[in-house]
């Protein structure tokens, strides 16, 4: 029956089903990445809460124009290494905090030295993930583990 | 005057000092329905930092209680506040403003980049492209040219959800709860001193891995 409907009737159903699906999503990524603590922790860190707001601002401008990008495969001709580097650089940062946080919910740290009873050298429990981390990420791209 | 020198002390969890005195009325606030008394243990010296370097130090209120009650015997406290409190000492600097819009820039462009890789990798995850083309043939029974409506509409409606959860734009905020990465931040905030208040109690204990 709806394939028969008029046109119009059919693109407002699309618009409707695309706009939800939209907004359910951004709640669930977004939510995701400000529950899981990674800009806060950065926030924190460089001490500049005051700033909350414009955060907030980029955190918005960069999840819809990386979406709007993505979908569209627009062209971006501002390429360039120095470009690049610092989009990877950002990435692998930002990242790097979120494989930690998401290892720090599910507890996995606090479990693993009340079961061994690590007493001392916990940065060296944190060193050699990021070492563990930093050289995974390079045998993965060197040997194209990424089935491609 | 009343005989009651009950005096009431409510202490905030965590201050910010920057002078090396500190004084009762800089980390919570005193009152008490004499107001000599208020005075006298509003400028109470609590403790005077030494070292000039940034140092958190975790208080008790017994001891400003004590200290307030060696005021005058007829004093009676009524803590009302946190038992335990938290001095975080910096010593005065002149902050660098390039150095501030620097780390502002940095966590600017992380926040963007990581925005826009998480909802890039989430669309990948899930190929929201084939499963947009599937439903339009779906609902229509055509196969669709490249874009349709409902990527369009998508965008939008991607864009007009992130606005909704962060509840941005004061101009047109939805209703005046902070934002969730305000919330967030505080929650973070309060662990922190959480966490300092347990470990300095825990100090003098050998290794714990409770």
């Amino acid at each position: 029956m709806f394939r028969n409907a008029p046109w119009l009737l059919q693109q407002i159903i699309l618009a409707l089903a695309g706009a939800s699906a939209g907004g359910i999503i951004a709640a669930g990524v977004f939510a995701f990445l400000a529950i899981i603590g990674v800009f806060p922790r950065l926030i924190g860190k460089t001490k500049t809460r005051n700033r909350i707001l414009l955060y907030e601002t980029v955190i918005i401008t960069g999840g819809v124009l990386g979406n709007i990008i993505d979908i569209y495969e627009f062209p971006v001709p501002i390429g360039g290494d120095l470009v690049l580097g610092t989009f990877g650089f950002a990435v692998g940062i930002f990242v790097g905090c979120l494989v930690m946080s998401l290892a720090e919910t599910i507890k996995t740290m606090p479990v693993i030295t009340r079961r061994v009873h690590l007493a001392v050298g916990f940065q060296y429990v944190i060193l050699s993930i990021a070492v563990g981390k930093t050289l995974g990420a390079l045998v993965y791209f060197t040997h194209s583990m990424s089935g491609g | 005057m009343s005989a009651s020198k009950t005096v009431y002390l409510n202490l905030r969890e965590m201050t910010e000092v920057q002078s090396q005195d500190v004084y009762v009325r800089d980390v919570g606030s005193v009152y008490c329905s004499d107001k000599t008394v208020q005075a006298k243990c509003a400028a109470l010296k609590i403790r005077t930092i030494r070292e000039k370097k940034e140092h958190r130090y975790v208080e008790s209120a017994l001891t400003v209680i004590r200290q307030m009650e060696a005021l005058d015997p007829a004093i009676q406290v009524d803590n009302v506040g946190k038992v335990e409190f938290i001095i975080d000492y910096h010593p005065q600097k002149v902050p660098s403003l390039a150095w501030q819009w620097a780390k502002t820039i940095f966590v600017c462009i992380i926040c963007f980049c990581g925005a826009a890789f998480a909802i890039m990798t989430f669309n990948n995850d899930v190929d929201v492209t084939s499963v947009f083309q599937e439903v339009h043939v779906l609902l229509t029974g055509r196969e669709p040219e490249r874009f349709t409506i409902l990527e369009l509409s998508y965008c939008i409606g991607l864009g007009s959800g992130i606005l909704l959860f962060f509840n941005h734009f004061a101009a047109w905020k939805l209703n005046t709860d902070p934002t969730p990465l305000e919330v967030e931040m505080r929650l973070y905030e309060e662990n922190i001193s959480k966490t300092l208040i347990q470990n300095d109690s825990r100090k003098e204990q050998e290794v714990d891995v409770s």
